[in-house]
C-alpha cells in the first residue's frame, strides 16, 4: 500500500507543468458552447478583416463592399420575387434575402457591412481604455500615497456620472472636431468617447489586483534582485493579472457595442455608412409599415455576436480564473 | 453549538409561499391596471375636447412662448389684437381684441387702435376680489415692454427689435435695474394709450407687416397685476382674456382648460368660402362660441402612443405619422377602409412652405459654376422624394413662393429648372467640369439634424446625384452646430432646408434670398443686387397687384440663378372623428392643437360614446 502511494507521488512530481493560459486552453476545448461561440466571435471578425481589407484594396468582387448600391425596389419584403431591370437593360427575377431599405439597398448587405463598424469600434474603444485603465491601475496600486489618492479621485469623479450620459457628452464634444491633424467625425469620435470615458472600470480592477499581489513573493523576489519599480509593474505583476484583463475585455466587448449602437441609434454615431444602431434608428420608424426586416435582421446580428461574446466571456473567466475552476 | 440558523418550518413555510404569492398578485395587478391610472375623461353632462401636443409645453408667458406646441396651445387662454378669420382663404386677418382694422398714416409709421370695451381678464387671485378686469390699452403697453425689459429675458424680442420708436431706448434702460425693479411707467415715445381703449403705435420705419405681427401670441396684452402677483411664477399661469381658463397644468402628463363663462359675447362666424356652406361650416353661422365646456391636451411625444389613441377615440384630431400614412390613407389619397368605417375624415391643405436643397453661394466650388447647380438640381427625383419620405404629402416645387400664399405664380412651372432629366443633369456636368477644369472633387452635403429623417434625407439626395458620378459626403449635425457652421460660411450643399411663413405675406419667403440676411435665414448667401433693390422697395409697400408682380420678378430672379434646387411644398393632412364639428384646418395653426380655433368646434358626445362601445 505504502509502496504504490509512493509511485503515485513519484508520478505526480514529474509531470510536466502547465502555464495558466494553456490549462485554460485546454479547459475551453472541453467546453463546446464555448467554442461555438468562440467559432462566432472568428466568423464575425473575419467579416470585419474582410471588409476592411475589401474597402482598402478596393475588391469590387465583395458584395458587402456594395452595401450602397441599390438592388431593389424601396421596402422589398425578403425573399420575395421581384424583376428587376439590370444596368444592360435585361430583366431578371431577384430575391433580397433579408429585403430592401427605404432605397432599394440590401439589408443583408448593409447588416454584413455593420459588422466592420460595430468590431472597429468595440476594438478601438477597449484598447484606448486599455492603454489609459491599465497603467493608471496599476501604478496607483503599487505606489499608493497621493498618485493612488488622485487617480481614486478622477475615477470616482468619472464613476458619478451615469456611463451613457457621459460617452455623449463625449461624443458630442468630439465630433466635428480636429486633434493633431486628425478630423474627428463619424465611429472615431465615437471609439474615442468610450475609450475615454471606459477606463475607469479595468483601472479600478488592476488597482485592486497590483495592491493584493505587490506582497506576493515573486514581487520581494524581484525587489530583492534590484528591479526596478517600472520592470516590477511592467514584467512581473501585469503578465500575472494579464489573464484577468482578457476576461474583462471579453465581456465589455459586448458593452462597447451596445454603446455603438446607442449613440448611432441616438444620432452620434456613423454618419456615411451602415450601423447596426443607425438601421435600427431607422427600422424603428418604419416597423408601423411593416417593414420588420431591417429591425430584425440588425437586432439578429447583435444579438448572435452579444450572446457569443458572453458565453464565451463566462466560459474563459471559468477556466482562467483559479477561484472559479469546476473541473 | 449555539448558532441560530433559520430553519424553514412547515408553517413559516407556508408563510413565505404567501408573501411570495401575495408580492406576485400585487404586482400583477399593477402592472395590469396601470394602463387604466391614466386621466381619462369621466362621463359627464361636461362636453369634453381631447387634444393631444406632440412636445412638452414649455410656458405659458407670452413673451416666452418659442415653439408651435407651447403656442398653439396658449393660443386658447391668450388673445391678440388681429388674428386669422376662421373660415376665409386666402388667409385674412380680422380684428380679435380690437374693435376695428388699423388707421394707418400716410407715411405708414403711425397705427391707431381702437380696443374692445367687453373683453375681460379670466377671474384669478391676482386681481381684486378675484375678479378679471376690464382689458385697457395699458395692457398692450406693458405686455410690449416686458418683452423689451432685458431682465425678462423674452425669446420674442426680435420681433420689436428696432421697429417702435424709444422700444429700444427703454429695452437700453432696463440694463441698469434688477429683475423687476425697472420702472415700466416710464413713457415709451412709440406706444402710447390715447384713451383707456385705444392704442397709438408710432414705428421708426414703414412696417406694412404690423398687423400680423399682432396676430403673434407675444404681443398678448399681459396684466399687470398678473405679472407681479406671480413673478417668476407667471411662466406657469394663464391669466389671458381667451375663452378657456388653465385649470391644470401637469407637466410632461396634460394640459386642462375650462370653459371661460366671463367670456364676452363673441360668435360662430358668418361668412366664409362657397365649399364651407357645402361641408356644414356655415350651419352654426351667428350662435355664440364657446361650444365647448373643457379641453384637455395629453402630451404624447411618441408618433405611435398619439396614433393609438386617436385610433381609441381617445384623441378628436390628430395628424398622420409618416410611418401609418398607408393606414391612414390609400394610393388615391382618400382614406382607407379601415378609416372610413371608423368615421374618421381627412382635410388637407398645401401648407405655406418651401422646402430646397441650398448651395453655399459662397463656395468656391459651387458658387461660380452654374451648371455644376443645374447638374444637381436635374438629377433630383422630386417625386419619389415626396412619395418615399413624405408619403407623398406634398407638391414639387418650382420657385420658392408657396401655392399657399395669394401671390403664387400658376405659370411657375414654365420657368421652372425643378425636374429630373438625368441626360440633362450630366451635359451640365461636363460643362462644369470644363469650367473647374477636371473632376468635380467630393461635395459636402450638411443637415441639421441626426434622426433618422435627416439621414434619410441626406441618403436620398446622396443617391440621386450620385448617378450622375459625382461624389457626396453626408454630414449630420445637431441643429446648433449646423446654425454655427452656417455662421462660419463652412458648409456646401445644405440639404433638409425649408422655410415656412409666419404669416400670410410673400415677404416671408423673400428673407430668404435677402443678402443682408446672409448665413441665416439666407443659408444660401445667395447676393443679387436686382433681388435686393426689389425686396427692399417690396417689403414697404402695401398690398396690391404691383406688388405681387414684383414678388413674382424676385422669384424669377432667384430661379434664374439657382441658389437652390427647390423640391417640395408640403401638404398638411390632418385627422378627425366624425363627432367634431365646424372643423376647418388653418396652415399657419398646422399643428390642429387648439390655435385659439376650439372655441368654434361643435362635439357630439353621443357619436363618440358609440365609438368607444364599438373599437374598445
Amino acid at each position: 500500500m505504502n509502496k504504490i502511494q509512493s509511485t503515485n507521488l513519484i508520478t505526480e512530481e514529474i509531470l510536466p507543468g502547465r502555464s495558466l493560459w494553456a490549462d485554460g486552453i485546454r479547459r475551453l476545448r472541453k467546453r463546446p458552447l464555448a467554442m461555438i461561440c468562440f467559432v462566432i466571435m472568428i466568423l464575425y471578425g473575419g467579416l470585419a478583416v474582410f471588409e476592411f481589407a475589401a474597402e482598402l484594396a478596393g475588391w469590387e468582387k465583395a458584395s458587402v463592399a456594395h452595401w450602397n448600391e441599390i438592388t431593389g425596389p424601396s421596402y422589398q419584403k425578403p425573399f420575395a420575387p421581384y424583376e428587376w431591370i439590370k444596368e444592360d437593360g435585361s430583366k431578371q427575377i431577384r430575391r433580397e434575402w433579408f429585403g430592401t431599405d427605404f432605397l432599394g439597398r440590401s439589408t443583408f448587405r448593409r447588416t454584413l457591412y455593420g459588422a466592420k463598424t460595430s468590431i472597429t469600434v468595440a476594438l478601438c474603444a477597449s484598447l484606448i481604455s486599455l492603454a489609459i485603465g491599465v497603467p493608471l491601475g496599476a501604478i496607483a496600486g503599487y505606489f499608493r500615497g497621493w498618485i493612488d489618492d488622485l487617480v481614486l479621485w478622477v475615477l470616482s469623479t468619472l464613476d458619478t456620472i451615469p456611463y451613457i450620459v457621459l460617452i455623449m457628452a463625449f461624443a458630442v464634444i468630439l465630433r466635428e472636431r480636429t486633434v493633431f491633424g486628425l478630423h474627428l467625425r463619424g465611429i472615431t469620435a465615437v471609439y474615442l468617447a468610450m475609450g475615454l470615458t471606459s477606463w475607469v472600470g479595468i483601472c479600478r480592477l488592476i488597482r485592486g489586483e497590483i495592491i493584493k499581489r505587490k506582497e506576493s513573493e515573486y514581487v520581494l523576489a524581484a525587489r530583492a534582485t534590484g528591479c526596478s519599480n517600472r520592470r516590477i509593474i511592467f514584467r512581473h505583476l501585469l503578465p500575472n493579472v494579464f489573464h484577468i484583463i482578457i476576461i474583462n475585455l471579453s465581456l465589455r466587448f459586448v458593452g462597447f457595442i451596445h454603446a455603438e449602437v446607442i449613440l448611432s441609434f441616438l444620432g452620434l454615431g456613423e454618419t456615411d455608412k451602415p450601423s447596426w444602431g443607425a438601421m435600427i434608428d431607422s427600422a424603428r420608424a418604419e416597423l408601423a409599415r411593416d417593414v420588420w426586416w431591417e429591425m430584425t435582421a440588425a437586432t439578429a446580428a447583435i444579438f448572435l455576436l452579444s450572446l457569443a461574446l458572453n458565453l464565451f466571456g463566462d466560459a474563459l473567466r471559468d477556466c482562467l480564473d483559479p477561484k472559479l475552476r469546476v473541473d | 453549538m449555539n448558532s441560530r440558523k433559520p430553519v424553514l418550518t412547515e408553517s413559516n413555510d407556508r408563510f413565505v409561499t404567501m408573501l411570495v404569492l401575495f408580492f406576485f398578485i400585487i404586482s400583477c395587478a399593477a402592472l395590469l391596471t396601470s394602463g387604466c391610472w391614466k386621466k381619462t375623461p369621466p362621463d359627464t353632462e361636461e362636453i369634453l375636447f381631447q387634444q393631444r401636443s406632440r412636445a412638452k409645453i414649455q410656458t405659458l408667458d407670452p413673451a416666452q412662448v418659442g415653439d408651435v406646441p407651447t403656442d398653439e396651445i396658449s393660443r386658447e387662454f391668450f388673445e391678440t389684437l388681429y388674428y386669422y378669420h376662421y373660415l376665409k382663404r386666402p388667409y385674412q386677418m380680422v380684428p380679435q381684441l380690437a374693435a376695428e382694422m388699423p388707421q394707418i398714416s400716410e407715411d405708414g409709421r403711425t397705427y391707431i387702435i381702437p380696443i374692445r370695451r367687453d373683453v375681460y381678464f379670466h377671474d384669478d387671485p391676482c386681481f381684486p376680489n378675484g375678479k378679471g378686469r376690464n382689458l385697457i390699452a395699458e395692457d398692450f403697453i406693458y405686455a410690449w415692454k416686458r418683452i423689451a425689459d432685458i431682465k425678462v429675458v423674452s425669446k420674442n424680442w426680435w420681433i420689436l427689435d428696432g421697429r417702435i420708436r424709444g422700444l429700444n431706448e427703454f429695452r437700453e434702460y432696463t440694463k441698469t435695474y434688477r429683475r423687476g425693479q425697472a420702472d415700466y411707467s416710464r413713457p415709451v415715445e412709440g406706444l402710447t394709450a390715447l384713451d383707456d381703449y385705444t392704442l397709438r403705435i408710432q414705428l421708426i420705419d414703414p412696417w406694412p407687416q404690423l398687423v400680423y405681427i399682432l396676430s403673434y401670441i407675444s404681443t398678448a396684452p399681459m396684466a399687470k397685476e398678473a405679472a407681479d402677483y406671480y413673478g417668476d411664477d407667471i411662466q406657469n399661469r394663464a391669466v389671458g382674456t381667451g375663452a378657456y381658463i388653465l385649470k391644470e397644468w401637469s407637466k410632461g402628463s396634460h394640459v386642462e382648460a375650462v370653459r371661460n363663462r366671463r367670456y364676452r359675447q363673441d360668435f360662430y362666424p358668418s361668412e366664409g368660402m362657397p365649399e364651407d356652406i357645402d361641408a356644414g361650416l356655415l350651419a352654426d353661422a351667428g350662435k355664440p362660441v364657446p361650444f365647448i365646456d373643457r379641453i384637455i391636451w395629453r402630451i404624447v411625444e411618441e408618433d405611435q402612443p398619439r396614433w393609438l389613441l386617436f385610433k381609441q377615440g381617445r384623441i378628436d384630431i390628430n395628424s398622420i405619422p409618416k410611418d401609418n400614412f398607408g393606414q391612414a390613407v390609400s394610393f388615391g389619397q382618400t382614406l382607407t377602409e379601415d378609416m372610413k368605417k371608423r368615421g374618421i375624415r381627412l382635410q388637407t391643405y398645401i401648407e405655406p412652405n418651401v422646402f430646397y436643397l441650398g448651395f453655399n453661394m459662397t463656395d468656391p466650388l459651387l458658387g461660380g459654376n452654374k451648371p455644376l447647380r443645374l447638374a444637381i438640381n436635374y438629377s433630383i427625383d422630386r417625386e419619389k422624394f415626396i412619395d418615399l419620405l413624405f408619403n407623398g404629402r406634398g407638391i414639387a416645387a418650382h420657385g420658392f413662393i408657396s401655392p399657399a400664399m395669394a401671390d403664387y405664380d400658376p405659370n411657375i412651372c414654365e420657368h421652372s429648372y425643378s425636374f429630373l432629366d438625368l441626360d440633362k443633369a450630366r451635359a451640365c456636368l461636363q460643362e462644369a467640369q470644363q469650367i473647374y477644369g477636371g473632376p468635380i472633387p467630393k461635395i459636402r452635403l450638411a443637415v441639421g439634424g441626426t434622426d433618422t429623417t435627416y439621414r434619410q434625407i441626406a441618403q436620398f439626395y446622396q443617391r440621386n446625384i450620385q448617378e450622375l458620378g459625382l461624389e457626396i459626403e453626408i454630414e449630420l449635425y445637431d441643429w446648433p452646430t449646423f446654425l454655427e457652421k452656417m455662421r462660419k460660411n463652412q458648409l456646401q450643399i445644405i440639404g433638409g432646408s425649408g422655410w415656412m411663413a409666419d404669416y400670410p405675406d410673400t415677404e416671408n419667403f423673400l428673407q430668404v434670398f435677402y443678402s443682408k440676411n446672409a448665413s441665416w435665414p439666407n443659408s444660401t448667401n445667395y447676393a443679387s443686387a436686382e433681388f435686393d433693390r426689389i425686396y427692399e422697395e417690396v417689403r414697404l409697400m402695401p398690398d396690391c397687384p404691383q406688388r405681387t408682380r414684383l414678388y413674382r420678378q424676385a422669384e424669377r430672379i432667384v430661379m434664374e440663378d439657382l441658389p437652390a434646387a427647390f423640391v417640395f411644398h408640403r401638404i398638411g393632412y390632418i385627422l378627425y372623428h366624425d363627432w367634431v364639428g365646424n372643423f376647418k384646418p388653418n396652415a399657419y395653426k398646422a399643428e390642429c392643437m387648439g390655435g385659439g380655433f376650439a372655441k368654434y368646434y361643435t362635439l357630439d358626445k353621443e357619436k363618440r360614446r358609440a365609438y368607444w362601445e364599438r373599437f374598445k
